[in-house]
């Protein structure tokens, strides 16, 4: 039998968790950004079911958002305080490499342009040049405040309020971070689109393959559309609902909707995953448009996805989801981190249909 | 027998149909119920695999998904249990066959008692002059047959003594309005499955069941009060009046549960039944629903989202909480 396991990290953050991403390539390592302050390295093991803490880094405020550098070695934060970060995993060095005027919602780095941006709800994108430290970075104004970002391997989607979708080209962001600052006339979005969804975004996820991405909102739905701008490939683009459930009838019966917190594609089948506040994760065939997988109820509300390079593992990010009306919240105790080890076909989709 | 059966299936018949352990729902041969219970029950809801039985799936579970089967899917509230290792019509328990055996019965008499009402036509035992309940030679008790008999008595008594007096004598016993002392439901339709609450004598497969009153949702028609079980004379008005039997509305609800979805093999089962038997399946079926739940899926059903801002993502919500906001210059 092809192996499907699943355990769970030891020593998990001390609340909620903002973000959860594998290290790039081969490498078993997993960074976890909480809203504990701390940023939590694990390393699943080679054989064994277990993943273990190997480090833990303190900021000085909430973290909201955390990726890999050029290597399993760098890791970059988004910082509740203003501030964006590069952390040196191997001797636990941090330093500031961005600032912005209000909290960092998000950092992305693309390795294949050597460049990290960063989105805050200052409603700017800042694009800093990794490749040489000295230089300014690169400032373009937002129409709104940022949820989330993605890159592809030449593309920067980004999700604001107003259910506006900037795409901008990376290979044109990169070319403008390393001639200089030109805050002046800081590069246009490559494209400008309207959120296929209705209701806020929630998560931006791109295809690994450079063609599309899919986004999904607080109103548990999710989309998949295409960059090319062809009539033929928008005609494909598609939403769909899932993460609902139906009420019970004497509460008057319908659906609940649950916000769709989290998604992430195989990095090498095109299939995706999507994580949700009913607390399920799915596996999606975003080709044939298919459900492949619904795994059993995790005990909180899903906030973070992320295959491993080799897609062989998918990490589950698990704490309280906030809900409307909730006027304290914390993730203390029930926050907690699934592995998931795929059978060997299991996140295999079977092609268009 | 040698009469026409007038589109009528003879209790023989209904008897001999494979039905459903897990939802007791009947088919026209093995070959539907299995794959029914293939579809429905024994479905693994990972990666859609059909197994044979309750057991092969959880099997599977473990095997393959490494979870554990807990209960069936779709089942009555009392029939989820995985003990119980179910194929199609076999490891059915005694017990459970007598209850099923004694509602198919029920209704089917039931049935028959609201036709004769209706069409005015006498029972086809007694003007046939055969023997009651004579041919009837199954798993049932000798004691139903005897209490058959009588049932079939008292509807011909109540024949005789004129059929017109009865409800208007049994409404004001009951402290009725006249408009709901009216049939909730505007003519009896033959095949009709229901019982007739008060029709027969309350019979033991009803014990094993929970009380489920309050199952109907508000807004449902308002049910009139369930006669004394002994005013057997206004039972054909009633029918549809009191509680139906605990089993019965158990089915009722399952299909109400089953929502717009509905299994497409389901459907397909239903369709050809629909197709063999016309009438008595489909009717039955539809009045079911109807009078279970008001037509469940046809009401418009309104959603709760539990995260509705529009603006503001959660995340900045939590930011704004005296536990993660962040104020320069402390720290």
């Amino acid at each position: 039998m092809a192996p499907a396991a699943q355990f769970e990290a030891a020593q998990p953050p001390k609340d909620a968790i903002s973000s959860l991403v594998f290290a790039p390539g081969p490498s078993r390592r997993l960074l976890a950004s909480s809203w504990d302050k701390n940023v939590y390295l694990y390393e699943v093991s080679n054989g064994a079911e277990e993943a273990n803490l190997v480090g833990t880094f303190e900021h000085r405020a909430p973290v909201l958002d955390v990726c890999f550098g050029a290597d399993e070695n760098e890791a970059f934060i988004a910082g509740m305080d203003h501030q964006v970060k590069r952390i040196d995993l191997a001797s636990g060095e941090q330093t500031t490499v961005g600032k912005h005027s209000a909290p960092v919602r998000c950092v992305v780095y693309s390795a294949q342009h050597s460049l990290l941006i960063s989105a805050s709800w200052d409603s700017t994108l800042q694009v800093h040049s990794t490749t040489n430290a000295s230089q300014q970075p690169l400032t373009i104004p937002l129409p709104g405040k940022p949820h989330a970002l993605a890159a592809s391997p030449s593309k920067l989607v980004v999700a604001m309020t107003a259910r506006l979708v900037h795409v901008y080209d990376l290979p044109t962001l990169a070319s403008a971070a390393s001639s200089g600052s030109n805050n002046n006339n800081p590069p246009q979005p490559w494209q400008q689109r309207e959120s296929s969804l209705k209701f806020l975004t929630r998560a931006v996820a791109c295809m690994p393959n450079d063609a599309g991405y899919s986004t999904s909102s607080i109103e548990g739905r999710v989309a998949v559309e295409w960059f090319e701008d062809s009539a033929e490939s928008q005609a494909r683009k598609y939403a769909f609902k899932c993460h609902r459930q139906a009420a019970p009838e004497d509460e008057g019966g319908g659906d609940i909707v649950y916000p769709v917190n989290a998604l992430a594609f195989h990095p090498l089948y095109g299939t995706f995953a999507s994580g949700g506040g009913d607390g399920t994760v799915a596996l999606w065939d975003a080709e044939a448009k298919r459900r492949m997988r619904q795994y059993q109820k995790f005990p909180e509300s899903v906030a973070a996805l992320s295959f491993s390079g080799d897609g062989r593992f998918l990490a589950i990010a698990v704490c309280p989801g906030f809900e409307t009306g909730m006027e304290d919240y914390s993730g203390e105790g029930r926050t907690k981190i699934f592995i998931r080890e795929l059978g060997e076909t299991e996140a295999k989709g079977k092609g268009a249909k | 027998m040698g009469k026409k059966k007038r589109g009528h299936p003879d209790v023989e018949e209904l008897l001999s149909r494979p039905w459903c352990y897990y939802c007791e729902r009947d088919f026209e041969d093995l070959k539907l119920l299995i794959s029914h219970q293939k579809a429905k029950h024994f479905k693994c809801d990972r990666c859609g695999k059909r197994l044979n039985t309750a057991g092969g799936l959880s099997v599977h579970m473990n095997q393959v998904h490494k979870e554990n089967l807990t209960s069936v899917e779709n089942a009555l509230p009392n029939r989820q249990g995985l003990e119980i290792e179910i194929f199609g019509m076999e490891g059915v328990p005694e017990d459970i066959i007598q209850q099923h055996n004694q509602r198919i019965i029920q209704n089917f008499y039931t049935a028959q008692a609201e036709r004769q009402a209706a069409t005015g036509n006498p029972p086809r035992g007694l003007s046939g002059g055969q023997g009651p309940a004579k041919k009837l030679k199954y798993e049932t008790p000798e004691e139903l047959k005897k209490r058959l008999a009588e049932h079939r008595a008292n509807v011909a008594a109540q024949k005789a003594a004129g059929i017109t007096g009865a409800p208007v004598a049994a409404a004001p016993a009951d402290g009725q309005s006249p408009a709901q002392a009216n049939p909730p439901y505007s003519a009896p339709q033959p095949g009709y499955p229901y019982p007739a609450p008060g029709a027969a004598p309350p019979y033991p497969a009803a014990q094993g069941y929970p009380p489920t009153a309050g199952a109907f949702p508000p807004g449902s028609t308002p049910l009139p009060a369930r006669p004394p079980s002994g005013s057997a004379g206004a039972a054909p008005y009633f029918y549809n009046g009191g509680a139906p039997s605990t089993v019965d509305e158990l089915v009722a609800n399952a299909a109400r549960q089953g929502g717009p979805g509905g299994d497409d093999i389901d459907h397909m089962i239903r369709m050809a039944e629909a197709g063999i038997r016309p009438g008595a399946g489909k009717v039955g079926g539809a009045e079911e629903a109807g009078a279970g739940g008001g037509a469940g899926e046809k009401r418009k059903k309104g959603t709760r989202m539990v995260y509705g801002d529009t603006e503001v993502s959660p995340e900045e919500k939590m930011a704004m909480l005296p536990r993660y906001r962040w104020v320069e210059g402390t720290a």
